[in-house]
């Protein structure tokens, strides 16, 4: 079938950017990304050969949506933030969708008034809790008051699209200690509000807590009431669940995640950025000299390299798509993979239908309700042939 | 050589009593081995004997020693010295008129020292007690002695003191063995009688047979007749064990050594028949052997189901150098392929197990082993089973009978309560109680069999810090109270694990079983009743929950690579279990249930 390389010749119309921001002043003790303490010259270094970077890569149109991400953007030197979001904020295409991601313990009215300037037009907030104790054991360095003022300072700033992080089935945490923590964002009126369940992931200092017996994980049965929880009080609040962990109010939704979902091509910068574009997903070396050296050479700087094949690119789009509350909709699956989504996963459709685990909506397969708590145990049978 | 010049003798020791070092020091002593190029415990075959300190396999040496300007040859029949082994040890001692009781002199009379002698006595040896290891800082010579002869009867006095390590009395105790151990009757003129008392299989030279003769004489090129299998061969090879092989033209009376006579196959050689002269052949054949009772039984499955076909090669293997061991294929609905094994005693299954990995480079998962059961049938018909699921249907069983076996321990007197609680515990009966010093007890039991192949060793060693020891001897089934219980997952009974136990205790076995089954079976959409029943009727319930919570918290563009393969293994993982009663149970969970290791 000749319209199976569809998807890698759609990726020259339309494209993401995703910029990685290595740098943090501490590691949260559960973040398994990559990010280390910089100097202001490193970051000087890092700024251009960013740059530099996308000069290499062969797309010279502006970006559908621009994410900047880390580590903690607000970790860097004001001035050259600024400088790489005002560089970044020219390759948008107008009036689209451009996040940073902010810490609260690193921002101030002043920041949010200049960042405005750049062109970012969505902020995200890493609050993760409501709770000064739980921001302690997550080694998190702001505290509830900061997130408070972070909104504040980013709305006086003339921001409107915001969203706030929040993580539940923290060890220690309880049903009421959550619940007041989606009570406390809800009450600061955020149109987007993005809920994880912790990950243990990676050697972080979580994992080895955990190894070693310091630490007890939430049990299942807490984590999936906890879960529910976040449903129910957001959805209360007019927050629409769109994804498993997302929410937000009609016309929020993240743009550029939204573009994850869908498989969508984009272009990742800077060490340990991951991208999809030509048919192949790239993974920069998760190390900043490693990354620098390999841009000032002229080469990039991939850790790994994959071609995805057809079927790749198919399982991936299912799994992908079923993570959203929009689902997938058969004519645009076929168009971009190629395939029939009811013939090359006519098995595992048809069980989960009958176990109440999918459903037809609107013409799109999707999750139902039920089985959002337990997507996995549906996604993988559609993560392979 | 007039058998008067002969002395044929075994070392009987409790493990780690210090034999095969015994038996290295006799060989060197008199010139039979070069102790400049010694490899320590010459008499051990494998790898694992010396590595466990147990001799597996009984074999044969001869020496010549010098008495006082005579030369004596002296024939060292080697003995496994465990507590399975009972079998080997008695067929190697049928072949001796003597045996030298070892007792470590820091240890005393241990449980195997007595089951030992006891072997000795029946079949007619003459024993000479030898304490060793008196060169130890913790050596008490005369409380051993004091030991022996108050539960063997071997008198202070006739006790030889000796370290086997250092050479210290050893010159006494050779010339003990010419003086106090007696020569085999000559009976030379008479028709030949040998006993083939352990064989082994060369890769050259086919199946060598060690013999003792006890009349007559072999000779290079003789015809000969296996009485037992009626089979004739030609003498290709005699000879004795110097260690090494040596050939001679002839065996007279009253010695041992090996023949070779083109034989393939071990089969055809039945440990305990007797070679006699084709032409002119013994009235009689040798009082021969009770064939090796298989008491304990385990499965054995390939770790990985592809190792199928290497196992069974395997086995066949084994059971070349192991008569005592027996295979039979299975194949179970919940693990597939593998095979029942039927082993002597305990003991006798770990080695087997360890040689398997060893020798193989096989994953092994091994059952928990249970024993051999007798059925009374209703119309009076005996029917012996292996396994639960041979059991008949209850309505045509009159009476399920278990092997009891004769459990002596020996252990120190402040343990005894534990001991004693323990054995209870398992359904012992104390038959008597013998303080063997003022410190140290030896209790007597009538145990089911059952109670002991579990994990009575271990518990017994744990109580009594290592302390404790014990032998077993099987003497009989009898009828009890016992029942078959049969684990329902999801209301489906799964007949490989079913067990059959006593009713006292069917629901600590039982809820010990859906415990484990409850940890190793994954959480599934709905709730899976885990059921223990006898006869249909449940005596205990534990359930799995339904899941609740299975999804990755994030998934953008940076993880879809690393998360894809997570949910591609997830994926994987539901390939490899086997679905019983709309439950998938993984193989591997199967395995950890059954296997006996973790417990």
């Amino acid at each position: 079938m000749n319209n199976r390389d569809i998807s890698s010749k759609s990726t020259r119309r339309d494209c993401s950017l995703y910029i990685h921001i290595p740098f943090c002043v501490r590691k949260c003790r559960y973040c398994a990304f990559y990010s280390i303490p910089a100097s202001v010259e490193i970051q000087r270094q890092y700024v251009s050969a960013v740059k530099r970077e996308l000069a290499m890569t062969a797309y010279k149109q502006s970006f559908d949506t621009i994410f900047l991400g880390g580590g903690s953007p607000t970790a860097m030197t004001e001035s050259l933030l600024l400088e790489l979001a005002m560089w970044a904020g020219a390759k948008i295409k107008s009036g689209n969708e451009f996040t940073i991601e902010v810490n609260p313990g690193q921002t101030n009215a002043e920041l949010f008034k200049k960042l405005k300037t750049t062109g970012v037009n969505r902020i995200s907030i890493g609050a993760q809790s409501f709770n000064d104790k739980e921001l302690e054991f997550l080694g998190r360095i702001h505290n509830v008051a900061d997130i408070v003022r972070c909104v504040e300072d980013a709305r006086k700033a003339g921001f409107e699209n915001i969203s706030i992080d929040l993580i539940f089935a923290i060890p220690g945490q309880t049903t009421t200690d959550w619940k007041h923590s989606l009570d406390e964002a809800v009450r600061l009126a955020p149109p987007h509000i993005s809920a994880y369940s912790l990950t243990y992931e990676g050697d972080t200092p979580l994992v080895r807590a955990l190894a070693a017996g310091q630490i007890e994980i939430i049990d299942e049965e807490t984590d999936a009431v906890m879960y529910e929880s976040a449903m129910d009080t957001l959805e209360t609040a007019g927050l629409v669940q769109y994804e498993i962990s997302n929410f937000a109010k009609a016309g929020f939704e993240c743009r550029h995640n939204l573009r994850y979902w869908l498989n969508k091509s984009y272009i990742g910068l800077g060490p340990a950025a991951a991208g999809c574009y030509d048919g192949k997903r790239t993974e920069n070396v998760a190390d900043v000299q490693r990354w620098l050296e390999a841009i000032d050479a002229g080469r990039f700087a991939y850790e790994t390299q994959q071609s995805l094949s057809a079927e790749d690119i198919a399982c991936e789009t299912a799994v992908l798509n079923l993570r959203t509350r929009f689902g997938i909709e058969p004519v645009a699956f076929e168009r971009q993979t190629g395939y029939d989504i009811q013939k090359l996963f006519a098995a595992p459709v048809m069980r989960h239908l009958n176990a109440g685990l999918l459903e037809w909506h609107e013409g799109r397969l999707r999750l139902t309700r039920a089985a959002l708590p337990i997507a996995d145990k549906v996604l993988c049978d559609f993560a392979a042939i | 050589m007039s058998t008067e010049h002969i002395r044929n003798f075994s070392i009987v020791a409790h493990i780690d009593h210090g034999k095969s070092t015994l038996a290295d020091r006799l060989l060197e002593r008199t010139g039979a081995t070069d102790p400049r190029n010694r490899k320590d415990q010459m008499l051990d075959d494998m790898d694992l004997e010396r590595e466990r300190g147990i001799t597996i396999k009984a074999s044969a040496v001869t020496m010549n020693y010098d008495y006082h300007g005579t030369n004596y040859m002296l024939n060292l029949i080697d003995t496994p010295g465990h507590v399975d082994f009972h079998y080997e040890v008695s067929r190697s001692l049928a072949a001796c008129e003597g045996a030298l009781l070892v007792v470590d002199a820091s240890q005393g009379v241990e449980a195997q020292t007595v089951a030992n002698a006891y072997l000795a006595v029946e079949s007619g040896c003459e024993i000479l007690g030898v304490i060793n290891k008196i060169d130890l800082p913790s050596a008490q010579p005369a409380v051993a002695a004091e030991e022996m002869e108050h539960v063997l009867g071997i008198k202070q006095g006739e006790c030889l003191c000796i370290s086997a390590k250092t050479g210290i009395g050893i010159n006494e105790l050779l010339e003990a063995i010419v003086q106090k151990l007696p020569p085999p009757e000559d009976k030379a003129d008479q028709p030949t009688a040998a006993l083939i008392f352990d064989s082994v299989v060369d890769d050259y030279r086919g199946v060598i047979c060690y013999v003792r003769l006890f009349a007559g004489t072999l000779s290079l090129k003789q015809k000969i007749r296996f009485m037992g299998t009626g089979r004739n061969y030609t003498i290709s090879d005699i000879g004795k064990m110097c260690p090494k092989m040596v050939s001679v033209d002839k065996l007279s009376s009253g010695e041992v050594g090996y023949v070779v006579a083109n034989i393939h196959e071990l089969e055809d050689v039945r440990i305990g028949d007797t070679i006699t002269d084709a032409a002119n052949p013994a009235a009689e054949p040798l009082p021969g052997y009770k064939a090796p009772m298989q008491m304990v039984f385990s499965d054995f499955y390939p770790g990985a189901m592809t190792d199928y076909p290497k196992l069974r090669t395997a086995f066949e293997r084994l059971s070349m150098n192991d008569a005592s061991f027996t295979y039979v294929p299975q194949n179970s609905q919940a693990l597939g392929f593998g095979f029942r094994c039927g082993f002597l005693g305990l003991l006798h299954m770990e080695i087997v197990q360890e040689r398997l990995e060893r020798e193989n480079d096989i994953d092994v998962v091994q059952t928990a082993p249970t024993v051999s059961y007798e059925i009374l049938l209703s119309d009076g018909t005996i029917k012996r089973i292996d396994s639960p699921s041979e059991l008949p249907d209850r309505s045509v069983i009159a009476e399920i009978r278990e092997p009891f076996v004769k459990l002596e321990i020996i252990t120190a007197g402040d343990t005894l309560g534990g001991i004693m609680k323990l054995a209870e515990e398992r359904r012992c009966k104390l038959v008597k109680t013998e303080y063997l010093s003022p410190t140290r007890v030896m209790l007597e039991y009538r145990a089911p069999l059952a109670e002991i192949v579990y994990d009575f060793y271990d518990l017994l060693k744990s109580i009594s810090h290592g302390y404790a020891t014990m032998d077993y001897e099987f003497i009989g089934f009898e009828p009890g109270d016992l029942v078959k219980i049969d684990i329902l997952v999801n209301k489906i009974p799964v007949e490989a694990l079913s067990l059959i136990v006593h009713r006292s205790n069917a629901e600590q076995r039982g809820r010990k079983m859906i415990l484990r089954l409850r940890k190793a079976i994954p959480k599934h959409q709905f709730e899976i009743p885990l059921q223990v029943a006898i006869g249909g009727k449940i005596i205990a319930r534990e359930t799995i929950k339904s899941y609740r919570k299975d999804v990755l918290a994030k998934l953008y563009g940076g993880d879809v690579t690393r998360k894809m393969k997570l949910l591609k293994k997830q994926k994987a993982g539901k390939k490899r279990m086997k679905s019983i009663g709309q439950v998938n149970i993984p193989q591997e969970a199967f395995m950890s249930i059954l296997d006996n290791s973790d417990d």
